[in-house]
């Protein structure tokens, strides 16, 4: 029980309350004994601390003076090492209350032994120092080191909570082949408490799996095999569960059903931090069957489960510490960059304030299925190689690389065997550390080819192009995606994506449909209107139109007098809100977007390190480029090169950040040619109607002094202005064709997306007058 | 802004009017030719800048160069200014017409409008129909009197001199303290000059009207029998145009009174040479007899002035000292280009008032007659 102290102790609340006591007094004491100084058991100190500190009692809570004696050298027996254990436990039981501050007593004894017998003096034994050594539960260490696994503070909890979950249920449902659907609701439930509910229309869960994996750490289907997925361990919902009951105390509860005839299970669970076993709260530890029909409904309505009515799918509810807040690493902008990388996914999702998003999906067809790959001889490592021999049933050398690894044809695996002088036919079985490590060797001097790169899926420029349409507004759209490339024996492909809007949603929205807007909107204050409104409007560029609008930053947008919303029409027509905008970039690894640590990533040096210039942005020295583009950029691969376990920025691999630059220069490319034909489109339209604005003034004064007809001879001026402007549309490329002048006529190939933005859907937020969607509660 | 084409003249033209007349017509038949043959409506306008000028030694004259300047309709940063000389040109052919004239201010209040369809007015400030004006001038050949324009009344006259003015017999002895106004207009048609009734031996011309005033006041015309003008700082048209004149058809001598400072110089140089912008008027205007009398700058030093009459020159002084003393018709002339030096030297400029410090009277009473009285002046 006592090894544990350190961690249970941090752990909290939901322990039974009698080890609690018994384990937080034993810490405390033991630390002070030996250090000399007032310390709390440090809840932050690894594991192995916490074993160290068990020991100390051993050697020195019995009777002090025995122990100078006889020296410590010679305690040594297994019967010594267990005396002063019983009496710590003693020590403790009496001493509990009166343990505040050990530091004073046991200080000036400890200092005194030290300073005399200090290079003698063992503290403790290997013997006693191996009483305290024993295994680590996985879930104990993610307890303690829940930042390895983004749960280090309250904000970054909820988003990843959000994220595990709706990452999992899109691998389901992609799995299954089934168009996902998911529903996200967050909802808060005291300051600093929030309850999260996500659901999908996936496959379902078996009844005896679902607390294996929502309650058990390390456990699922992804870590086992090399495929593209979003998820790759199987520990980060459980994980999410876990930080929930330690925060709240309140179990995980899951809802599944694998269809509409079978009953739905439900489940409360809580993890075993110290088995790493689910623990089954409800229906005496074996969960509850809804039945399907109405009977269900009902019990589901009385029980107050959440859940959308679905013939299958899953829904887990946590509840959590959680802080929610708006802008650059929340919930909304995870959702809405996975809507922009995912164009399959319909999307719901209900914030704390109540406001619903829907992302609807811009395809009907699911990506096609990853393949699942043999690793790449180049990829592997040395230590792998070795435990792959050692795993390995009877085979020979020759058979166990082509049909272990990928790319290994027979020519090829005899010349590594030549390479490592191991016979083609030696029995793997027998091959030791040694083999391995010249294996190792001879791979690399080997040359293979690349390996296939059909395992990998890519979202496709369509799709891109289609997602970016649908969720960030804009005029112009591109994508390009590479041919797939290798880094170290891992297949990769990279894929870009780039949204240009011209003018800001504020400037394009009409008076009549601004006061629809404004009557039409929930929201408290001007500012908040305009930031739910217009879509890709910060709080920054609100505050601006409030201040131009010289309007109260507190006023309720629904009574406006009719001259302050003129004023703040006025404000929006005028305000430039992309004044100083810089590039936005939005980064995914196998469709996940990556939120943190963005000046570490390799695509974010990529985009800093390419001049965007020559592509009609401006842009200072070693600065992201300014304008209203944002720009996204995917990799996708068995093996995602991250620069850290928290998964948050790709490493700088060369073959990435080149392949990454072809793909930016592909669309840059198109972009340029996109605003420079604009440019000459609006110079052009404004000569004319310059030339047509003055002519009938020349006309008239023309005809003032010679007495022509004036109606005749700016009919000719107009034929004339008109050849003029013709002329300019005429002009021909360098390649002697016709150059169309409208660009949206300009034909930039199949990966290019050009629309109207007043029309623009995603520009402005409409208030849904009737509130679907919302769980039954 | 459709007006009816009023082909039929409603008073008689002179011949002079007649010749505007057919420039005028001539110009908008231009644009109806180009018009109809579906080319580019275009005018030339000889360049009134300096590049464009040439110092005629010979004359000693400023005289316009060859090099002129295509506005053309249908290009996006002449266009608005192509469409403003037309309208120039209509304004002056309804002047005509009508046989009345009006002030550069009237004419741009006549054709001042919102253009239809645009926030956009024809004219927004007097100066840029202005220099319309004198585009059409060049463009015609037909000066601004030709034109049926005026300038406002600037400069003023004193001295032992009768003239007649519209039939008006102006006694330039018996002004008062206001001197006679010098119109914007001093064509022979206006103003008759007669040299037997003229007593006068020179003309003083003066740059401003306080200066002048004190000339007038100590009868200073009177003493010296002379005729005494001012300008008003740079003076206009019709001021120049009367002295030029007065100094051909009296064989009278000019003499000018002006600040010792760059821009002093420079009213020197426009009323003898002439000036940039309006060179193709030098023929009809430059004085290259006329005489810069004072203030030099040796002055401080020879008159013995204070300190505190110094006005320090700024940078833009010096420039504008640097360029005038690189005009071709300065170059050449050591004691120019020593009175320039001198005052960059000094690095200080001064008023004709500043004399005034000496005693109130000291520029009319020993000044200048001193000066004249030593021939000491510059050319």
């Amino acid at each position: 029980m006592g090894h544990v102290s350190g961690p249970l102790a941090q752990i909290g609340p939901w322990v039974p309350g009698k080890f609690d006591v018994i384990i937080r007094t034993t810490a405390k004491l033991t630390g002070s004994q030996r250090t000399g100084v007032s310390s709390d058991s440090n809840g932050e100190a690894p594991l192995a601390t916490a074993k160290r500190k068990k020991k100390k009692p051993a050697a020195q809570a019995g009777p002090r003076k025995k122990v100078k004696k006889k020296r410590p050298a010679t305690i040594s027996s297994a019967g010594r090492a267990a005396r002063p254990g019983k009496s710590t436990k003693r020590l403790a039981g009496s001493r509990a209350g009166t343990l505040q501050r050990p530091g004073k007593t046991a200080a000036p004894d400890g200092s005194g032994t030290g300073n005399k017998k200090r290079a003698v003096k063992r503290r403790s034994t290997a013997q006693a120092m191996a009483a305290g050594q024993r295994d680590i539960s996985v879930s104990e260490f993610f307890a303690k080191n829940r930042h390895l696994l983004g749960f280090d503070n309250p904000r970054k909890s909820l988003l990843t909570t959000v994220k595990e979950a709706v990452d999992n249920s899109l691998d389901a449902c992609e799995e299954a082949g089934i168009l996902p659907e998911i529903w996200v609701h967050i909802e808060q439930t005291a300051t600093d408490r929030y309850k999260v509910g996500i659901q999908d229309n996936g496959p379902g869960i078996l009844k005896k799996q679902i607390p294996l994996i929502f309650g058990k750490l390390l456990y699922g289907s992804k870590f086992h095999r090399l495929r593209q997925s979003r998820g790759q361990q199987g520990i980060g919902i459980s994980a999410a569960g876990m930080y929930g009951v330690q925060t709240t105390g309140k179990p995980v509860k899951i809802i599944s059903k694998v269809s509409v005839r079978k009953p739905a299970h439900y489940y409360e669970i809580q993890i075993d931090t110290k088995k790493n076993q689910p623990k089954i709260l409800n229906g005496r530890g074996d969960g509850v069957d809804i039945p399907p029909g109405d009977k269900g409904l009902r019990y589901i309505e009385k029980h107050g489960i959440e859940w959308v009515e679905q013939p299958h799918g899953t829904r887990v509810t946590i509840e959590l510490q959680a802080k929610f807040v708006r802008g650059r690493g929340s919930v909304d902008e995870y959702l809405e960059q996975t809507a922009i990388a995912n164009p399959h996914v319909t999307l719901h999702y209900l914030d704390p304030d109540d406001y619903e998003y829907q992302y609807d999906s811009s395809a009907e067809r699911l990506p096609p299925e990853p393949k699942e790959i043999k690793p790449h001889p180049y990829g592997i490592e040395l230590g792998r190689l070795a435990q792959m021999l050692e795993e390995s049933e009877a085979m020979s050398a020759s058979e166990f690389f082509r049909t272990r690894f990928s790319r290994v044809t027979p020519a090829v695996a005899k010349r590594i065997c030549g390479g490592a002088q191991v016979s083609t036919r030696a029995n793997v079985r027998k091959l030791d550390r040694s083999h391995a490590d010249k294996l190792y060797h001879a791979v690399q001097q080997t040359k293979i080819s690349a390996p296939a790169t059909d395992c990998i899926c890519p979202i496709g420029e369509e799709l891109i192009l289609k997602g970016l349409h649908q969720v960030v507004p804009g005029e112009f759209y591109a994508a390009a995606t590479r041919p797939p490339a290798v880094y170290r024996g891992n297949p990769f492909q990279i894929e870009v994506g780039l949204a240009y809007g011209g003018t800001a949603p504020t400037q394009n929205v009409t008076e009549d449909l601004l006061l629809e807007l404004l009557e039409e909107t929930d929201t408290r204050t001007v500012r908040q209107f305009l930031i739910h409104t217009f879509n890709g409007l910060g709080g920054e560029a609100a505050d601006k139109l409030v201040r131009a609008a010289a309007l109260k930053t507190r006023q309720n947008p629904s009574k406006l007098k009719p001259k302050e919303r003129q004023r703040l029409y006025e404000a929006m027509k005028k305000v430039n809100v992309a004044e100083g905008q810089q590039m936005e970039v939005l980064r995914y690894a196998n469709r996940v977007p990556l939120q943190f640590q963005q000046s570490a990533c390799a695509v974010t040096q990529t985009v800093l390190g390419t001049n965007w210039r020559g592509y009609g942005l401006s842009q200072s020295r070693g600065a992201m480029p300014k304008g209203p583009v944002s720009l996204m950029v995917h990799i996708a691969s068995v093996w995602v090169p991250f620069t850290s376990e928290s998964k948050e920025a790709i490493a700088n691999y060369p073959e990435i950040q080149k392949e990454i630059r072809l793909g930016l220069q592909a669309v840059g490319r198109k972009l340029g040619m996109y605003l420079r034909r604009r440019l000459k489109v609006k110079q052009q339209s404004d000569r004319r109607e310059v030339f047509l604005r003055y002519l009938k003034e020349v006309s008239a004064a023309v005809s003032e002094i010679n007495g022509v007809t004036q109606s005749q001879l700016y009919d000719q001026l107009v034929n004339v202005a008109k050849k003029h402007t013709a002329e300019a549309d005429m002009k021909l490329d360098d390649r002697g064709r016709p150059v169309e002048e409208k660009p949206e006529d300009l034909n930039l190939g199949d990966n290019v997306l050009i629309v109207d933005p007043s029309t623009h859907k995603a520009a402005i937020n409409r208030v849904h007058t009737e509130t679907e969607e919302i769980p039954a509660l | 802004m459709a007006k009816r084409p009023s082909r039929k003249p409603q008073v008689k033209l002179s011949p002079r009017d007649k010749k505007t007349m057919t420039r005028l017509t001539g110009l908008a038949d231009r644009v109806v030719k180009a018009a109809h043959a579906r080319r580019d409506p275009s005018v030339d306008i000889p360049s009134r800048t300096l590049s464009n000028v040439r110092y005629s030694p010979r004359k000693r004259i400023l005289e316009m160069g060859h090099s002129k300047n295509r506005r053309q309709l249908f290009d996006l940063s002449q266009a608005k200014a192509y469409m403003r000389t037309m309208l120039v040109a209509s304004g002056c052919k309804r002047l005509l017409d009508q046989g009345k004239t009006t002030s550069l201010r009237g004419l741009y209040y006549m054709l001042k409008h919102t253009i239809e369809g645009a926030k956009e007015n024809t004219f927004d400030e007097q100066g840029e129909c202005d220099t319309i004006i004198e585009d059409v001038e060049v463009l015609l050949d037909s000066i601004r009197e030709e034109l049926h324009l005026y300038a406002e009344n600037r400069g003023a006259m004193v001295g032992n001199i009768t003239l007649l003015d519209r039939g008006d017999t102006i006694d330039c002895s018996r002004m008062g303290s206001g001197g006679y106004a010098i119109p914007s207009i001093v064509e022979p048609e206006v103003i008759q000059l007669d040299r037997k009734k003229c007593q006068a031996k020179f003309i003083l011309h003066v740059e401003k009207g306080t200066v002048w005033q004190r000339f007038n006041e100590d009868k200073f015309w009177e003493q010296h029998n002379c005729i005494l003008t001012h300008g008003a700082g740079q003076p206009p048209r019709g001021v120049r145009r009367l002295l030029f004149r007065m100094h051909n058809e009296l064989k009278l001598p000019v003499y000018c009174v002006l600040d010792n400072d760059p821009w002093g110089y420079y009213i020197y140089s426009v009323l003898k040479q002439g000036s940039i912008n309006l060179a193709f008027e030098s023929q009809r205007m430059a004085i290259p007899e006329a005489k810069y009398l004072g203030l030099r700058s040796i002055d401080f030093d020879r008159c013995d002035l204070s300190d505190s009459v110094k006005i320090a020159l700024n940078d833009n002084d010096k420039k504008r000292a640097r360029q005038i003393a690189k005009y071709p018709w300065f170059e050449k002339k050591r004691p120019w280009q020593s009175e320039i030096q001198r005052m960059l030297k000094n690095d200080f400029k001064l008023e004709v008032e500043s004399l005034i410090s000496k005693d109130i009277s000291y520029v009319t009473e020993v000044y200048v007659p001193e000066r004249l009285q030593a021939k000491d002046w510059l050319d």
